[in-house]
């Protein structure tokens, strides 16, 4: 696969619950992350059993996706944040590379 | 980046997480304009009940159930008998233990017994204590009073929205930048004090990091420190909490950082910084219990054979006691407190389900969930041909409303959503005068009230106040304190001339789209279980509580509107309703609303029991005559219920003809001295979602959330499951808040009403300073020192199949956490006429005590 002209960077995504979401945000911002996207209502099956997706009056119990994109050099203290955070909260966490156009959104 | 500054990056990054940790045991305190109910431990719901008030007694030193000598008091007074304190013996897996003898030299009883004299009998436990503290609390008290002090004055600085003559300077930059600017200034500080405060750390996480540094708090600890600052005043944190999260300009690593610069500086100023413990927090011992040897000894001495029991016999009645240990106690009590409630309650809805009425009812009448809409429809079903339902009162339309007026748009719904529609209220064609003067009129009076507070702020400016409205100023009050009813009705009539009525639309077909109308429409019909049997009127019905002189106002109003007045709600989905669209596309679906139905607003006033129904643009007037029936009826039931509801509240007469309590009510709604307006949802204890025919012809004393539901139109479970994770939810948290403003008046409660000062327009001190009040104040739970509001936690009642139920838990954590540990109880049963069951770990087990006699 060819990445010509594109930026490699780190994608991470954070699912957890929606009542957990504030405290992800807070952690991409403290490590100087530049913006985040987020998906509510989300659903799955994990080692804790099947989660509801989206509830219809209730935002704060459904599990939300989080999705940051940064450069290397805040992946480590992104990491750290996020690691302490589910320390004691539930919560899955992805780390990968991925290509950006513009990668000085990210920034 | 070099190691040293990814490793610092990485510490300013865990210190947002620490935070965010540290605070779990805080729930948010939303602004007292809009008051909403929390469970002040919600964040620790993931623990079973019993553990979590362990762990808030640990952190806040707060009670998390009613002290031994008020059970004791109420099993004394028979609240409480030996067959309930059986029960929940029994449902603690200790029925076996009826069978067991136990022999105490010439004294043979079961072991059961032994249990049951302890908990009569033994020693009470010491109140809890917070056992984490901050290095100042240890070494210089007068420093952590000092740091609590500072907290507190610049929260109320920062926080204040316009009641305060001077704004607080740079305070668009965000707490921490505009308090850095300030700190600094403080005269009252010493000047060693000031000088550390001049050379602040550019961000409040370095900040935060760097004062835990110099403070000594060893590595780990981070988290138990910052949660000693956050437990010195619960009430401004669990507030600064909600603004983080809402507002996003002052968290709580602003505040913290705040409140640790102070410490630091404070006690290197005092001398105190090198004299500090290394290796802080302390964390304080344990209250001491009895121990196993004392409390067989205090058994013996209390059933009066010391000196009689062999070693053999005080062994076993050892082992016996160790079943319960002391810390359990209050818990059980408690569970029997809770099971007697519980057992009438199951056995009231286990008769046979009333007779449905033949025929069409005149009107339907949808009210709100809350349990003070039992009582309206309970004595409407008794005047006339009526059928009620019940329906969270935000009748599933979340809207920003903003009215006639203009200004701030509120959020009405619950607050477990954000709003996606934004309704204006805008004048009907035609009556765009009659608006303008209604605005006039409104200007004119808010301007006069803005000039006459200004006035008292100013230097000169009382002086010439008093003189020159003195002469008005005191026979008003005296009208007001002397003759409030007349006052009220005088002020009410003098208003509508001033502000005159203005018809207004709400343009819900621009708000919402097709698509959202019809699957509102769809939802809220489906969730209420009104598919079919419509009347010629549908009336939804919103509440709101009009009351002088409260800031605690917003918390008498609609918790599912978010601390609101509920008619714009029903307005909007009346007139979703009422559009033939919709209605067509309802046809489709399976749901006919016959031609001749017809949805209408109104909005029933708690505290005078009056029922406004809402001449809007869906108003039909050619339904006159039916209107006007309705009308009267609602009056009668509404007087009916003022008079069952003087029976309750302080100096009221105790049993008046209905015309005399409507009168008395409508007196206290507009008494400006009146600290019991109305009882609130004091004594609320279950939510029950069955149809109408399970509670129909019961005095629930309202006590129970009504939420009506009919299995046979949700097959796949999909209304339940909304009905469980969100009305539910929102009725937990409202339990959870009486409850706990009950067991721990100070802590968790908001004292007496009147010391209350409202500071900031977020929230109210006791006295002139010190923490935010966290909960419900004192005269919303109690008359003088009696409680009347019962603390106990909810007990939900579902008629839904077992098997639904079941699998909703297993897919939603939130339900595993209230079912499973304990913070509310859940009855089921499939139909009517069938045993309710008690859902346990285990699964659904039978309801004991339905026929145990009390």
């Amino acid at each position: 696969m060819s990445h010509e002209g594109l930026s490699k960077m780190t994608k991470i995504e954070v699912v957890a619950a929606g009542s957990l979401g504030t405290a992800v945000r807070d952690v991409f911002k403290a490590a100087g992350a530049s913006g985040f996207t987020g998906v509510s209502g989300v659903s799955g099956l994990g080692h804790g059993g099947y989660h509801q997706g989206r509830l219809l009056f209730n935002e704060g119990a459904s599990l939300e996706l989080l999705i940051t994109v940064v450069d290397d050099e805040k992946v480590g203290p992104l990491v750290a944040g996020l690691r302490a955070l589910f320390d004691e909260s539930p919560g899955v966490m992805f780390v990968s590379d991925v290509y950006v156009s513009r990668p000085e959104h990210f920034r | 980046m070099s190691a040293a500054v990814a490793e610092r990056s990485a510490a300013l990054a865990r210190v947002s997480s620490d935070v965010s940790l540290a605070a779990r045991f805080l729930a948010p305190a939303w602004p007292i304009e809009t008051f909403i109910a929390v469970n002040p431990l919600g964040g620790l719901e993931d623990l079973p009940f019993g553990q979590a008030v362990e762990r808030a007694g640990d952190l806040l030193g707060a009670r998390g159930t009613m002290g031994e000598p008020f059970f004791r008091a109420e099993h004394a007074r028979g609240r409480i008998t030996d067959g309930d304190l059986r029960s929940a013996l029994a449902l603690r897996g200790l029925a076996d233990l009826e069978a067991q003898e136990v022999e105490l030299g010439a004294l043979r009883l079961t072991a059961l017994e032994l249990l049951l004299h302890e908990l009569r009998n033994g020693r009470e436990v010491p109140a809890p204590a917070r056992r984490l503290h901050t290095v100042a609390e240890l070494c210089a008290p007068d420093v952590a009073a000092a740091v609590d002090s500072q907290a507190s004055k610049w929260c109320a600085a920062y926080l204040d929205v316009g009641q305060a003559g001077w704004t607080m300077p740079g305070r668009e930059q965000g707490f921490y930048d505009a308090w850095a600017a300030l700190a600094r200034h403080d005269r009252s500080l010493p000047r060693a004090a000031r000088s550390m405060l001049a050379a602040l750390p550019p961000g409040p996480e370095e900040a935060v990091l760097e004062a835990l540094e110099e403070l000594g708090i060893a590595r780990g600890q981070e988290r138990e420190y910052l949660q000693a600052h956050l437990a010195r005043l619960p009430g401004w944190a669990a507030h600064v909490r909600w603004r983080g999260e809402h507002l996003h300009d002052f968290g709580l690593v602003d505040y913290l950082a705040m409140r640790l610069l102070y410490e630091r500086a404070l006690l290197a100023a005092a001398g105190a910084l090198a004299a500090a413990p290394a290796g802080a927090p302390a964390a304080g011992e344990p209250s001491r219990e009895p121990s196993i040897g004392e409390r067989v000894l205090e058994l013996v001495q209390g059933l009066g054979v010391s000196g009689e029991a062999t070693l053999e016999q005080l062994t076993a009645a050892g082992r016996v006691l160790e079943l319960m240990p002391p810390r359990e106690r209050a818990l059980v009590w408690l569970e029997a407190y809770e099971g007697h409630y519980r057992d009438g309650l199951v056995e009231q809805l286990s008769r046979p389900a009333a007779a449905v009425p033949r025929g069409r009812p005149d009107a339907q009448l949808v009210c709100c969930i809350d349990a003070r809409s039992e009582g309206l429809r309970r004595h409407l079903e008794s005047v006339g041909s009526y059928e009620t339902l019940g329906f969270a009162g935000f009748f599933a339309v979340a809207i920003r409303y903003r009215d006639l007026a203009g200004g701030a748009s509120s959020a009405l719904c619950p607050v477990l959503l954000e709003p996606a529609n934004e309704i204006r209220e805008t004048p009907r064609q035609g009556s765009e005068e009659a608006a303008a003067r209604a605005l006039a009129g409104r200007a004119a009076l808010a301007g006069a009230e803005e000039g006459f507070h200004a006035s008292k702020d100013e230097m000169l400016a009382p002086f010439a106040l008093a003189e020159a409205s003195g002469w008005l100023a005191a026979p008003l009050a005296a009208g007001k304190t002397l003759t409030p009813g007349g006052f009220g009705a005088l002020r009410g009539r003098l208003l509508r001339r001033a502000v005159p009525a203005a018809p207004t639309v709400l343009g819900v077909e621009q708000a919402f789209s097709f698509e959202e109308r019809a699957l509102f429409a769809e939802v809220a019909l489906t969730m209420m279980g009104l598919t079919s049997g419509f009347a010629p009127l549908v009336v939804l019905c919103g509440h709101g509580s009009t009351t002088e002189n409260n800031p605690y106002e917003a918390a008498l109003d609609c918790g599912a509107c978010g601390g609101n007045r509920g008619a714009p709600n029903a307005r909007v989905a009346a007139a979703i309703l009422n559009g033939a669209d919709v209605r067509t596309h309802l046809a489709g679906r399976g749901i006919e609303i016959p031609p001749d139905t017809w949805f209408v607003a109104a909005e029933h006033d708690t505290a005078t029991d009056t029922v406004s129904i809402i001449e809007d643009e869906s108003f039909d007037s050619h339904r006159g005559e039916q209107i006007e029936r309705l009308r009267a009826d609602l009056g009668e039931a509404g007087r009916r219920l003022a008079a069952e509801r003087c029976g309750q509240l302080p100096s009221a007469p105790a049993s008046p003809p209905a015309e005399e309590a409507a009168r008395h009510v409508r007196r206290r709604s507009s008494d400006w001295s009146e600290v019991f307006p109305e009882w609130g949802l004091a004594g609320n204890a279950a939510f029950i979602v069955a149809p109408r025919s399970v509670t129909a012809g019961l005095d629930l004393g309202r006590r129970a959330f009504l939420h009506s539901y009919d299995a046979e139109v949700d097959p796949d479970g999909a209304a339940l499951e909304t009905i469980l994770t969100a009305p539910l939810v929102v009725a937990q948290w409202i339990n959870c808040q009486y409850y706990f403003s009950a067991v721990d008046p100070v802590v968790f409660g908001a004292g007496a009403k009147t010391i209350h000062n409202v500071v900031a327009g977020v929230g109210v001190l006791a006295g002139h300073n010190g923490d935010l009040q966290l909960g419900l104040p004192w005269q919303s739970l109690a008359d003088g020192r009696s409680l009347v509001h019962e603390p106990m936690r909810l007990l939900a009642l579902v008629q839904a199949p077992l098997q639904r139920i079941e699998t909703l838990i297993a897919r939603n954590t939130i339900l595993q956490h209230l079912f499973g540990n304990g913070w509310v109880a859940l009855a089921a049963r499939e139909r009517d006429g069938e045993r309710w069951l008690r859902y346990t770990t285990r699964g659904f087990e039978p309801w004991q005590g339905q026929e145990e006699g009390r």
